[in-house]
């Protein structure tokens, strides 16, 4: 039982700790991980928790960033629920880090997981994507106005995307829908596995459009592509294959989203610790490995130290519950 | 004549002794994974994407992919000796597979599947090289109408998996899609029987029903027979060497289920599992002594692993020419070539040819490799059956539980295993058949949510089943190959009342 044995050294090392607080700052700057840290993906293997602590591990070993291992390791199940459940209950463990994107708010709010973001400790905002309206290369639909008419028209107009009703990709489309005017609830949503699964069947003419993140559609997209992109969610351009798209602020819809992803701690991480994994996060994202394989991934680096970070996640917070209210999605 | 330069030149990257290395290490390691219960390709492919982020991203997918093909191949291992898949992929060859094994023909029914693999792995491997471009427009034909019509059709054949009662085929069916139903639904979000637990909320594991169904069931048959009696497997294995009239009955058998598998394959999100599903029942359907396969008939071992083998090879369609990933093996195979800077996507095969055609040529290698290395292995793998009985239960003991564990690190899922092996025991004791329960399980899922979708886009117009041409085709075949037996019976009766 590892737990077991770590839970009895925190406990034992509690004296200590007070002792290092009395200490002042410098001590706790100099904070380490003793012996590895756990750095658990609440997914399965492939996904995106999964490729960014993966990625992660293999940057901060090959640019010697840290000398303890950064393990990574699948907690996968309900959505993230079963890795937050066992997050929870080690309160105060120094050396176990979990990643985190909108779904730390969603699940939540959908009542589907007993804790939500306020019970762990925040730890770092690294990257963001954003989503993407894709359309058929032979629609008729050449704007993002262009297809937000037509779905005023005709409420029935399928939208594919690659998550589950209430989840991101979905208050993503309802949000754009209601900043334009629309009624978000009537938006025909259709969820599919992933955002591959959905683009495959806008390209076979099944649906309509397609809503899913400006990443994984990178592939799709360019010379010979059968898919047109109307726009992209970013308050900016986005830099590289997708620079021409307009963003929905170019086409006079006031609204963005960023699919952010992030690290969180325990709850209740000791605050020597946090700074120690702030700093090294921070470090990373200077380095050449990080920038080489963020670039092939597709993400952009949007990094908030902790406490930017919590308030971050506050404010998302609010605002997907309030898109979960207009949509009737909101657990209880 | 495109086709041949653009395969010679790939294998001046295959041939290239760096990558002869990595297909041998590749499908080495696959072999020993798939052989292995529960142990998938999976999560050996997420652990390899460091190793490979330093390689040519071709040494790096010739590498993996071999990891995932051979483990395949392997699979079938575990299935025959122990009734345990080694992978989902192979649950299929255990129908007749371990009935061989039973009857001291271990030996034959291994070399049958290895035979049968190879084969379904090179004739898909010729498919993937001339038709990939142009499958992937197959592949996007299908949407949620087609695949809830293929679904179908898939279950009809729990008819013919029905052994003698037809009734228990299909209570066993029922229960088997309602085990695909527990989890959270994907279209509303609605938990359903999952008991307020968050470890159901994901859903059952097909792997955890299958290993508890049938090797912990058999465990546990063997136990409350007195450690096995007649029926356990005896120490004889047999002789690996086919007849010619043997090898004559499956050549059919291996042809069209390397064929069927291979669509299956390229289709995302059917695959291993579901191919050799669709090869198993289509050959017992066809075969005169169809009444004889589940009691060690050599095609019903032929069909499953030529399919399973073939669709493995065509999951490569939808994932190099579109970018899609059909399995959660494929995934992580896309996440690694993300990952090495390439973009696997309609462009990609312009783009990259080195990646595309080395990889193509790396199967034919890796097939070969495999073949070589399996047959002489058989032997020596298969003198795991000469370990005294309690040894061996206790031992598919724990590898079943290793694996399960090894998927998802809950020890919930342990006792749901245990369960389900409870469920399996009973099953066989009130002679209840496990293939439906199976196939139900595999089918029920993508075809409730397939059936959703289109009812969604529709807006809950049944008539867009019948309106698409290929769902309307599927779902004719569907009610033919249900009401023919039934008319067949008519047919006779008639001709002796006159």
């Amino acid at each position: 039982m590892p737990s077991l044995s770590i839970k009895r050294l925190s406990v034992l090392a509690l004296p200590f700790a007070a002792f290092s607080a009395i200490a002042g700052q410098v001590q706790a700057q100099e904070w380490t991980p003793d012996g590895s840290v756990e750095f658990i993906a609440p997914a399965n293997p492939g996904g995106g928790w999964d490729t960014l602590v993966r990625t992660m591990s293999r940057v901060i070993q090959q640019e010697e960033l840290a000398d303890e291992n950064y393990a990574a390791i699948n907690v996968p199940g309900g959505g993230g629920a079963v890795a937050w459940a066992q997050i929870a209950r080690d309160e105060g463990n120094p050396q176990k880090l979990f990643a985190t994107s909108p779904p730390m708010i969603l699940v939540p709010l959908a009542g589907a997981s007993r804790y939500d973001h306020t019970d762990f400790t925040p730890v770092a905002r690294l990257i963001t994507d954003y989503s993407i309206v894709l359309v058929d290369a032979d629609s008729d639909y050449q704007t993002l106005e262009d297809l937000l008419n037509a779905m005023e028209e005709d409420p029935g107009l399928s939208v594919g995307g690659g998550s589950a009703p209430g989840s991101m990709d979905h208050i993503s489309i309802a949000g754009l829908a209601s900043a334009a005017g629309l009624d978000a609830a009537a938006v025909n949503y259709i969820p599919f596995s992933g955002g591959g699964d959905a683009m495959t069947n806008l390209m076979g003419g099944h649906i309509e459009a397609v809503i899913t993140g400006a990443g994984e559609s990178v592939g799709q997209l360019g010379e010979g592509s059968q898919l047109r992109a109307l726009g992209v969610s970013s308050e900016e351009r986005l830099g590289g294959e997708l620079a021409e798209i307009p963003t929905y602020k170019e086409q006079g819809v006031d609204y963005t989203f960023d699919i952010w992803r992030g690290v969180m701690g325990t709850p209740d991480m000791p605050e020597e610790a946090v700074s120690y994994y702030e700093n090294l996060f921070a470090e990373m994202l200077e380095t050449d490995g990080w920038q080489e394989a963020r670039d092939q991934l597709g993400w952009l680096d949007a990094y908030q130290d902790s406490e930017a970070f919590g308030a971050f996640l506050d404010d998302q917070q609010a605002l997907f519950s309030n898109v979960l209210s207009e949509l009737g999605l909101l657990g209880e | 004549m495109e086709a041949f330069n653009n395969l010679m030149y790939g294998f001046g990257i295959a041939l290239e002794p760096i990558n002869i290395a990595y297909v041998f290490a590749g499908v080495f390691a696959g072999t020993i994974i798939g052989m292995l219960p529960g142990l998938g390709p999976i999560s050996a492919l997420a652990l390899m994407i460091p190793i490979t982020f330093s390689m040519e991203p071709s040494s790096g997918l010739i590498l993996m992919a071999g990891v995932y093909y051979g483990a395949i191949f392997g699979g079938s291992t575990s299935s025959i000796l122990l009734n345990a898949p080694g992978v989902a992929g192979t649950v299929a060859t255990s129908f007749d597979g371990y009935p061989m094994a039973k009857k001291g023909l271990a030996g034959k029914a291994l070399a049958i599947a290895a035979y049968s693999s190879f084969v379904g792995g090179t004739v898909s491997v010729i498919f993937l090289m001339l038709v990939a471009p142009l499958l992937s427009k197959v592949a996007v034909s299908f949407g949620p109408p087609e695949y809830f019509a293929l679904m179908v059709l898939g279950l009809t054949a729990v008819v013919s998996l029905s052994d003698k009662s037809l009734v228990k085929g299909l209570i066993a069916a029922v229960i088997g899609v309602m085990i695909s139903i527990v989890g959270i639904d994907l279209q509303t979000g609605t938990e359903r029987f999952t008991f307020g637990s968050a470890h159901l909320l994901d859903g059952i594991d097909f792997l955890v029903v299958a290993l508890g169904i049938f090797a912990l069931a058999e465990v546990f048959y063997m136990l409350l027979r007195g450690g096995g009696g007649k029926e356990a497997p005896r120490n004889a294995i047999g002789s690996l060497k086919l007849s010619r009239p043997e090898m004559r009955e499956i050549a059919g058998p291996v042809g069209r289920s390397s064929v069927l598998g291979f669509f299956t394959g390229v289709l995302p999100g059917a695959g291993a599992t579901i191919g050799s599903f669709l090869g198993y029942s289509m050959e017992k359907r066809i075969a005169k002594d169809g009444d004889t396969f589940g009691q060690g008939n050599i095609k019903g071992v032929a069909a499953p692993e030529a399919a399973n083998n073939a669709a493995c090879t065509g999951s490569f369609v939808p994932l190099l020419t579109l970018g899609v990933p059909g399995s959660g093996t494929t995934a992580v195979l896309l996440g690694a070539l993300l990952v090495m800077g390439i973009n696997p996507g309609p462009m990609m095969i312009e783009q990259r040819p080195d990646v595309f055609w080395g990889v193509v040529a790396s199967m034919y290698i890796g097939n070969i490799f495999l073949l070589v290395l399996n047959l002489p292995l058989i032997p020596l793998i298969a003198k795991i059956l000469d370990l005294p009985r309690p040894l061996l239960l206790s031992m598919i003991l724990i590898f079943c539980m290793i694996g399960v564990y090894g998927l998802s690190f809950s020890v919930f899922d342990l006792l749901l295993l245990l369960g389900f092996g409870l469920i399996g025991l009973g099953m066989r004791l009130f002679g209840f058949p496990a293939a439906p329960l199976i196939l139900a399980l595999i089918l029920g899922d993508l075809m409730e949510e397939s059936m959703r979708r289109a009812l969604q886009i529709s807006g809950g117009d049944w008539g867009i089943f019948l309106e698409k041409p290929i769902s309307l085709a599927l779902l004719a075949v569907a009610l033919f190959s249900l009401s023919a037996p039934v008319i067949k019976k008519r047919l006779k009766r008639e001709v002796i009342d006159t």
